[in-house]
């Protein structure tokens, strides 16, 4: 059974670089950003046009921006001053103006480089490391109003509240969307994989956003019509895995082919550039303030050191997800040099332990010379999960 | 030449002219004469610390051979006795701060703690073992790091004391580091103690980034995190802090940075340099009062120190070790370092660093509101501000101390210095001409010869 706005939403891709020259050729403006923690639904509402930047997986990209930046920086860090560097990347060449938050510090120094070598335009959003205390909150609140001023002067216009509140409203629809894409690609015998879902979260990136969210809901229609509700129920002998750990960017498909390849069914992942953008985040009111706290207040990227083990918010927003997609075992990814996961890669795994879920890291680059030790492991790992869930049936 | 045949002595000659010189005076008002002292560093500490002495040209922090400057020897005794003093004050009931390098302690001190960086804890586990030669010493220091490897990752640049205080060798009571732009390892480190097998109390003193200086709300932002640091600390040590407890501190403090700027002015003026690498490294270090654990006995060998070098400027004495015409190196970068005394024999000398030199040179406003004046001095450290900003200051920097060249060294793993090294070399030579190197360095007491090459090889060419 085919999906037919899957073929719908790849052709809009394909058209949104030629879509976003046009606009720029009206008069219209585009954000291109990058890091985690930019709300879209300013940039939206103040009329311009966001994009969200970075790709994987590009050995030689990697190299051309390690001219810029160390070789002690990740590759994903390293690729995105690759694309600015060769800027032949469709959104990079429209992007007006570029925003970056202070979340990842590797990617916001990467930034300042950009801004120096490219001579790009570039806006900082400063992010709290001390985020759950009310001075945190009420500092990023601060920052947040910086840096509208300066995209209302990109603009030419104030943000309107009306626009805000619409704004929010279609991100809180988009979010909610994808959300329920992710059931279904868990359910038993969904026509809809797990890295199709991907690929769509992938396309939000990039199409315009009304437009998204109204492919969203056709696709959504297409998979009730063929699974009704979706529950995730029977588990149907699949090695069911989750995928965590440092970005996995648009083109970086070298763990998920892996993983696929040895058997593994990918059900979820937590991810920022998956689902996790969409989790737990409650923008409670039309204002800088409400977009702040809910911001602010969502699942703490792991760059924000968190001091409590037993309140982590990304460990709770972890056990949920593999919970809700029954997730048997967790494949940890985790780039050369990403700090804020791998630092956290043999807690995660002891803190998983206790749940019953075993944890595989994956410490990896881009270039090709590891893929065959990852796919040994990988194996293993699918191949234990596979066993233990027949040895479970068997007692 | 086995280890003991190649140790380091100081002469007897040079006792009665040493033991006349000025006491340390110690933070608790306590103080040791330099009979004392000349004592400890010629019996005691060659026997309790032999790794010390040992006088291998690959040994990077070995003791400076210039004997006839008193202040360099006191530095090495405050060094060696880091472990006697800090448990013996921890003892008395002064809790222990592990903190980040290269900031200001005010705040720790004010609150009634004694504030200790990577270097410092470094410092005071070395003195916890006995009798070890270096290569012993090497040898268990790499062991106990491994463990801080494998806890939280082999990626990590420096473990900041995470083994030891995780595996009980030092009693520090509260990790709280200001978190900064310096090293994100330092902030992931600290979190990395909540899953240790210890616990213990973790403070994060959030340090917000980018154009930090010019934000009215990031100062108030930063303020709000010293008020709650003081209060931490300050639960601990029994101390209720009040405003004039840091002003005072900040008064103090700003004796030191006030003492080393003027020592470095003198030291970059004269002719030829007064002393070698080492010991003006430990001098200009000692402005920034964190050094040793007490900022009042560091103040008390920076007083002197700055005598001795207006004194050698005077008299064009030049530092023991250094080539004449030496060429002039300015190193920024990660908290990593060539080895001096190998540079000086390659015909240079380091005559200043970015890092522990940044914050000593941002003197504390002492009127108003003390944490709002800390918050914005530290908020205007050069070393922690955007790229380009970083950049101006380093350049003048090199004007004023007549830098030949700059070396940039990283720590294998410093994420966040390696991200600026390219740029902000690029930036100096532009706007300068002076050539610019950048090297990965592995943190090690013996360095390699691979990396000293490339520092020679740079010498040479300045040549």
């Amino acid at each position: 059974m085919t999906l037919e706005t899957l073929e719908k939403i790849n052709n809009a891709v394909k058209e949104r670089p030629q879509e976003l020259a046009d606009a720029r050729r009206k008069g219209r403006k585009v954000v291109g950003w990058f890091n985690y923690n930019i709300p879209e639904e300013i940039i939206h509402a103040l009329g311009l046009i966001p994009v969200r930047l970075g790709t994987g997986g590009n050995d030689r990209l990697v190299e051309i921006g390690a001219r810029y930046i160390s070789t002690k920086n990740c590759v994903f860090t390293r690729e995105l001053v690759g694309l600015f560097a060769e800027n032949q990347d469709p959104y990079i060449k429209n992007s007006d103006i570029v925003a970056a938050d202070a979340t990842c510090l590797q990617t916001y120094r990467a930034a300042e480089v950009i801004k120096h070598y490219f001579k790009i335009n570039i806006v900082i959003l400063g992010v709290p490391r001390n985020f759950s205390l009310p001075e945190g909150q009420e500092y990023f609140e601060k920052e947040l109003e910086f840096f509208t001023k300066k995209l209302e002067a990109v603009a030419g216009k104030k943000l309107d509240t009306n626009k805000l509140a619409g704004s929010i409203k279609l991100y809180n629809d988009i979010r909610k969307s994808i959300k329920e894409l992710y059931k279904y690609q868990a359910i038993s015998k969904s026509t809809i994989k797990w890295r199709e879902v991907f690929d769509v979260v992938h396309a939000g990136f990039y199409l315009d956003r009304e437009k998204y969210l109204s492919l969203l809901h056709e696709l959504l229609g297409e998979l009730r019509e063929q699974h009704g509700e979706p529950v995730i129920g029977n588990l149907n002998g699949d090695a069911r895995i989750l995928v965590s750990g440092s970005i996995i960017p648009p083109g970086d498909t070298k763990l998920i082919n892996i993983i696929e390849q040895v058997g593994g069914r990918i059900v979820s992942d937590e991810l920022w550039s998956g689902l996790n953008p969409s989790m737990n985040i409650e923008i409670r009111e039309a204002s800088i303030k409400g977009i702040a706290d809910g911001y602010i207040n969502r699942v703490p990227h792991a760059a924000l050191p968190y001091l409590d083990l037993e309140t982590d918010g990304r460990l709770k927003n972890l056990k949920r997800i593999i919970n809700d997609h029954k997730a048997q075992g967790v494949i940890f990814h985790t780039l050369r040099f990403c700090d804020p996961f791998t630092f956290k890669a043999s807690e995660t795994k002891d803190v998983l332990k206790k749940e019953g879920i075993p944890l595989l890291e994956i410490h990896t680059e881009y270039a090709g010379s590891d893929l065959e030790a990852i796919r040994t492991r990988a194996e293993a790992f699918v191949e234990m999960i596979k066993n233990k869930e027949i040895q479970e049936v068997e007692q | 030449m086995s280890l003991n045949e190649n140790f380091f002595k100081y002469p007897e000659e040079i006792k009665p002219e040493f033991i006349e010189t000025e006491d340390i005076v110690f933070r608790d008002g306590s103080r040791i004469s330099a009979a004392d002292i000349w004592h400890f560093m010629t019996e005691e500490a060659p026997v309790r610390y032999p790794y010390a002495y040992t006088n291998n040209r690959y040994y990077g922090r070995r003791l400076s051979g210039d004997v006839r400057l008193p202040s360099s020897i006191k530095h090495n005794y405050l060094m060696l006795t880091m472990n006697d003093r800090t448990s013996r004050a921890r003892e008395n009931g002064s809790p222990i701060i592990f903190v980040q390098g290269g900031q200001s302690v005010d705040p720790y001190y004010a609150a009634g703690g004694i504030a200790l960086r990577p270097a410092s804890t470094g410092a005071w586990a070395r003195g916890k073992e006995e009798g070890l030669n270096l290569r012993e010493e090497e040898m268990r220091s790499l062991d106990v790091r491994e463990k801080a490897r494998k806890a939280i990752s082999f990626e990590i640049c420096q473990t900041a004391g995470y083994e030891h205080i995780q595996e009980g060798n030092l009693p520090v009571d509260m990790v709280a580091p200001y978190l900064c732009l310096r090293c994100s390892d330092v902030g992931y480190g600290v979190e990395a103690h909540r899953h240790g097998k210890r616990k213990i109390g973790l403070f994060l003193v959030d340090f917000p980034l980018d154009h930090q200086k010019e934000k009215e709300w990031a100062a108030g932002y930063l303020a709000r995190n010293l008020h709650r640091l003081t209060r931490e600390i300050g639960k601990m040590s029994g101390k209720e802090v009040t405003e004039n407890d840091l002003k005072e501190e900040i008064k103090l403090h700003n004796k030191g940075r006030k003492l080393a700027l003027d020592t470095a002015d003198v030291w970059w003026s004269a002719s030829a340099p007064p002393t070698n690498g080492a010991d003006r490294r430990a001098i200009f270090q000692m402005g920034g009062m964190e050094l040793h654990g007490d900022p009042n006995a560091s103040l008390t060998v920076l007083k002197e120190a700055n005598k001795d070098i207006k004194e050698r400027v005077k008299h064009s004495t030049k530092g023991e070790g250094v080539t004449d015409n030496a060429r002039r190196l300015f190193v920024g970068g990660s908290c990593v370092f060539p080895n001096d005394f190998r540079t000086e024999e390659a015909g240079g000398i380091i005559v200043g660093n970015d890092n522990h030199w940044s914050d000593i040179s941002t003197i504390v406003e002492e009127t108003g509101d003390p944490y709002e004046k800390l918050a914005r001095a530290i908020l205007s450290y050069p070393y922690e501000q955007p790229i380009e900003g970083r950049a101006e200051w380093t350049i003048d920097q090199l004007k004023k101390s007549r830098s030949d060249g700059f070396l940039f060294l990283y720590n294998w793993g410093c994420n966040t210095q390696s991200a600026i090294a390219r740029m902000l070399c690029d930036i100096i030579h532009e706007e300068t001409g002076i050539p610019t190197l950048i090297i990965e360095h592995e943190m090690r007491g013996e360095q390699t010869e691979q990396l000293q090459n490339r520092v020679n090889a740079f010498i040479e060419m300045l040549n």
